[in-house]
């Protein structure tokens, strides 16, 4: 019964709701004070309407005394408690949705936790990549470009390092874009992985782009051309 | 040289029977780690391992058999940076030296990530023809 109440605070829908509560109401023989109590101190805080909500489901609950029949004014009687619970969520459901400031006009009405989260993630990483896009020009670089960027490193002594290679490979990540750069240092081969949005890369330049049919070309590691790698 | 899919190739750490190349001239050719002295898995870039010549040129400091400390600078496996790039190599090599750190040979051939100077290793980035 317990968890059937938390299912019901969890799942949130409409419909749900009033199935589980269906489902909930024939079974509720035990005193459902303790259920709430129980269901307090779990971390999903429910808003004020949900406290409504539950308050509404005992006092219907403590007064059911015929299973049967309470099956049915339960489904009536937490309609109407679940009208008053849905405004409510929905006014703090656009407290939330007003702090990534990004309008959602026909927005489901009751909010998943894990689902804004991921949302505000997405959101975080798109603004801050606009941000960098801004403030440097940044070239589209694509498995087969052949690259010429500058780099400043802090750690080494003298910075402005420019190095030139063929780019093998380019990981999607938000903020975290990397791409993979393979040269040919002093005869041997390097492969460096930077990430695109780096501060440390002062300037990047596009020398040459070779047509490739691969998205990652880990193949030119076995052959060494004598040019450009 | 590990293969987790198709493409990713994950090279991993240097441990006893690693083959390196030795890459100064103190008359080694091939070394065979025997030991790593700093890690439980292997060394890495930078680190200092204990190794046996396998290969020798037939005039140098060091004779085939030779037990002999060396710096890694060049390491398949791939080394973190604090800036979030990452660099590797495409092959193992040493540089040879003794206990204490000092270069047994003179000139030092390739290039050399500059990971050695935070370990101290200021000899070798003086000698070394590229800095990566």
């Amino acid at each position: 019964m317990q968890s059937l109440l938390r299912n019901v605070c969890r799942a949130g829908n409409r419909g749900a709701a009033a199935r589980l509560l269906e489902f909930a109401a024939p079974v509720a023989t035990q005193p459902p004070s303790s259920a709430i109590k129980h269901l307090r101190p779990c971390g999903f805080t429910p808003p004020t309407g949900l406290d409504q909500f539950l308050c509404v489901q005992n006092r219907f609950i403590s007064r059911d005394g015929v299973p049967a029949s309470s099956g049915f004014c339960a489904k009536v009687l937490m309609t109407r408690g679940l009208s008053t619970v849905g405004t409510a969520e929905v006014a703090e459901d656009e407290d939330d949705s007003s702090s990534p400031a990004v309008e959602h006009p026909p927005r489901i009405k009751f909010k998943r936790p894990d689902k804004t989260a991921r949302h505000i993630m997405n959101i975080l990483n798109k603004e801050a990549v606009e941000k960098v896009r801004t403030e440097r020009e940044i070239p589209d670089v694509q498995p087969g470009c052949i690259i010429q960027m500058r780099l400043q490193v802090p750690e080494n002594k003298r910075r402005e390092s420019t190095l030139k290679g063929i780019v093998i490979a380019r990981r999607n990540a938000g903020i975290n874009t990397t791409f993979r750069l393979r040269r040919l240092v002093a005869g041997v081969g390097v492969e460096s992985v930077f990430p695109l949005y780096s501060p440390n890369i002062k300037e990047m330049k596009i020398l040459d782009r070779k047509k490739v049919r691969r998205a990652k070309l880990y193949y030119l590691r076995d052959r060494m051309n004598a040019l450009k790698k | 040289i590990l293969w987790v899919s198709l493409h990713e190739q994950i090279r991993t750490f240097i441990q006893m029977r690693t083959n390196l190349k030795v890459v100064d001239n103190s008359g080694a050719k091939r070394v065979m780690c025997i030991q790593s002295l700093r890690g439980k898995k292997g060394a890495r870039l930078g680190d200092m391992i204990i190794g046996s010549v396998k290969e020798a040129q037939p005039r140098g400091k060091v004779k085939k058999g030779d037990v002999v400390y060396g710096v890694v600078v060049r390491a398949a496996m791939k080394k973190g940076r604090s800036d979030g790039s990452e660099v590797q190599f495409d092959d193992n090599a040493i540089v040879i030296v003794n206990n204490k750190g000092e270069l047994i040979g003179t000139r030092v051939f390739g290039p050399v990530p500059h990971e050695l100077r935070k370990k101290k290793h200021l000899k070798i980035l003086a000698l070394a023809e590229h800095i990566v």
